[in-house]
């Protein structure tokens, strides 16, 4: 395949991956061009582009995901190729077609992969007919109730009704005897049909207590894939990921490799080009099984960077631009451990509601280990139209222990104000015995956390020293540095004015 | 002589008094009715934090203004924390006001954005009757007065993103309400 060379690339998202995108192509010497809603003029993925081009008002629905008005912006800017992050038009298939019919070449797998994987059941016939495993589940939509009784009855109960179109968690129902079937499948039918336009749903087996692990590979989009290790997010709040590792402390060495092997063999099997991950689920039992896979760039990408030394932005370019893919698998290695934890607008003690507001303090966290991927900055208004992440905090350490240890450090530097944030809860999570032993599965935090009783208590010197620097804000705010004028020190302002003049102490 | 001040503060559900006194260039903390701590204190960070020395320990306090009652939002190893805090003649005189004052207050109970202000400073409501919309979720929420009585003030203006707590109607309610 002949190798084209980026001069500019059109970053087609916001926040803190466009920011992280455009980093990865200003270190390759390509131009970059921001889109932007009527909210984000002053979002820092535009002021640092070098170009912009306005797309309309704050709701994604009238921007950002408008596909029409941001490939006109790539062709108004001459924009070589298009970069679509996560979310938004990223697994857009329509939208990849419009750009490659364009001249542009969209970096990211193509629209047949995105289909074939963007189907749970298409995905689950094709893996099969792979070798992969599978969840015990049917490959075909079930739309009646007796067969969905008779399938549950053959794998076993617990099982899980799913949309085919589902996705973060949503269009999922456990359905744990045949006397709830017909109405969880009623439900989850019209769910399916509501959220994703599709309401197919299938069969699945529940498993209790997993973990997930899924495994970043890249693809050079002619049958040849590599894998780039594995990561696992096994910390969830309502199936959304809160804190994601890896190395992942679940697996012995020869699951490491039986698991990345399955990766790459999903990848082969379809010809995968670009970056992409296939997540499994791990069942108590050791058994491993293909669950979904993800055919775009995935937040939690920089734990994986951060531990074998790559650059998966970059490497997504270069397939792109045709030169295949820069690493050798031989040559990967994991070293350390990295901890990601994502920092979002949400109250935890308020059962986790967003929150909005100007950032009226940002402290980052500095020194050894540290990585901070944000779109927000000090003053910066958060806008209540997108989701509520602030930012990616990730700790490098030699181990999991120095990685946890440093985490900590890490977390009590960073200080935030403005938005009501989890990052105290992420605290809270570094304190739990089956996060320090990796014992954790995706039920932990709906376990564990208890909303009334969660917050560390300050001791004795911290109180004092809160009170104490209260009060002293409160006065400074005042402007009571001298307290001239004060009618409730019992010293008239005559006389308050006249000491200030003796002791020059304004 | 030392110049005094007294503070009042509000936090975990607790209320706690301090006296800040201060002599030239010396100031001495007094918390609740404890001994007078003589206390070394700078701003730093650009202002967004208080750098204590007690004795010997050293203390990092980020504190940010969150209201117009006194609110701060403070954090100190990691840890944050929600307080109030005024001088002890505002507390008092807000105290005096009553409890009854404004306690027909219509508060936002998720993030959203004001959308239209139904009635103005000074009209009489009736219980029950729509006196804002807020909208939220994609969705707009018309929301109505809990009691009858007279509308004190609008904090809010339409346009507005708002947050849980955030007072958007203050509603005085009539006598025997």
């Amino acid at each position: 395949m002949a190798i084209r060379r980026f001069k500019k690339v059109l970053v087609a998202n916001r926040g803190e991956i466009a920011v992280r995108v455009m980093q990865g192509l200003k270190e390759m010497g390509i131009a970059t061009v921001a889109v932007y809603s009527e909210a984000d003029r002053t979002a820092l993925h535009t002021v640092m582009a070098d170009e912009a081009v306005f797309i309309g008002p704050s709701p994604a629905s009238e921007s950002y995901l408008m596909a029409d008005k941001v490939l006109a912006a790539a062709k108004q800017t001459g924009a070589d190729a298009i970069h679509p992050g996560y979310g938004f038009l990223s697994e857009n298939g329509p939208f990849s077609e419009a750009v490659t019919a364009a001249g542009l070449v969209f970096i990211g797998p193509t629209a047949a992969s995105m289909a074939l994987m963007g189907d749970k059941l298409s995905a689950r016939r094709k893996m099969r007919a792979s070798g992969v495993p599978v969840v015990p589940g049917t490959d075909e939509a079930v739309t009646d109730p007796e067969e969905a009784i008779r399938i549950a009855d053959g794998i076993g109960y617990p099982v899980l009704l799913k949309a085919t179109a589902g996705g973060g968690g949503k269009g999922m129902r456990v359905v744990n005897e045949a006397g709830e079937m017909a109405s969880a499948l009623r439900q989850t039918t019209g769910e399916a049909g509501a959220s994703f336009g599709n309401d197919a749903i299938f069969v699945e087996k529940y498993i209790v207590d997993p973990k997930h692990i899924e495994v970043q590979i890249l693809g050079d989009g002619e049958g040849h894939a590599i894998h780039v290790f594995e990561r696992e997010c096994s910390v969830q709040r309502r199936h959304q990921k809160v804190i994601e590792e890896s190395p992942s402390p679940s697996l012995t060495p020869e699951l490491r490799e039986r698991i990345c092997a399955a990766a790459v063999q999903t990848a082969q099997a379809i010809d995968y080009r670009g970056a992409g991950t296939v997540e499994f689920i791990l069942a108590p039992d050791g058994e491993f099984y293909f669950l979904e896979m993800n055919t775009r760039l995935q937040v939690e990408h920089p734990v994986t960077e951060m531990t074998t030394g790559t650059d998966l932005v970059q490497a997504m370019v270069k397939i792109a631009q045709g030169e295949g893919i820069c690493y050798a698998q031989a040559d990967l290695q994991q070293r350390g451990w990295a901890i990601e934890f994502r920092l979002y607008a949400e109250d935890p003690a308020r059962n986790f509601t967003p929150s909005i507001g100007r950032i009226t303090a940002l402290t980052p966290p500095m020194g050894p280990g540290v990585r901070l991927d944000t779109g927000i900055y000090e003053g910066f208004d958060v806008p209540i139209h997108y989701d509520p992440m602030l930012a990616k905090l990730i700790v490098w350490g030699e181990d999991r222990d120095h990685a946890i240890a440093r985490s900590k450090r890490v977390l009590k530097e960073f200080v935030l104000h403005g938005p009501v944030h989890n990052l105290a809860f992420h605290l809270w999570t570094l304190e739990q015995p089956e996060f320090l032993d990796g014992s954790y599965t995706t039920d932990f935090v709906s376990q564990r956390f208890d909303p009334e009783n969660w917050l560390s208590q300050l001791d004795a010197g911290q109180t004092e020293a809160l009170m104490a620097a209260a009060s002293l804000f409160e006065a400074q705010r005042r402007g009571e540095n001298g307290t001239a004028g004060d009618p409730d020190c019992g010293i008239t302002n005559w006389r308050a004015n006249a000491r200030r003049a003796m002791t020059g102490n304004n | 002589m030392w110049m005094k001040k007294r503070y009042v503060l509000k936090f975990d559900d607790l209320q706690h008094h301090t006296v800040v006194a201060r002599r030239g260039s010396e100031t001495e903390i007094h918390i609740g009715d404890g001994e007078a701590l003589p206390v070394d204190a700078h701003t730093v960070l650009g202002g967004k934090a208080f750098s204590l020395q007690l004795g010997n320990r050293m203390h990092l306090v980020h504190l940010s203004a969150s209201g117009h009652q006194g609110e701060v939002t403070a954090t100190l190893d990691g840890r944050p924390v929600s307080l109030t805090v005024m001088d002890e003649l505002k507390a008092q005189a807000l105290e005096s006001l009553g409890e009854a004052a404004g306690s027909g207050t219509i508060s936002a109970e998720i993030p959203g954005l004001v959308y239209e202000l139904l009635v103005k400073e000074g009209q009489k409501v009736h219980k029950g009757a729509p006196v804002i919309i807020v909208e939220a979720m994609k969705m707009q929420n018309e929301l109505c007065a809990a009691v009858s009585g007279t509308v004190t003030s609008i904090p809010v203006e339409a346009g507005q993103a708002v947050n849980p707590g955030d007072a958007l109607i203050v509603i005085d309610p009539e006598p025997g309400e």
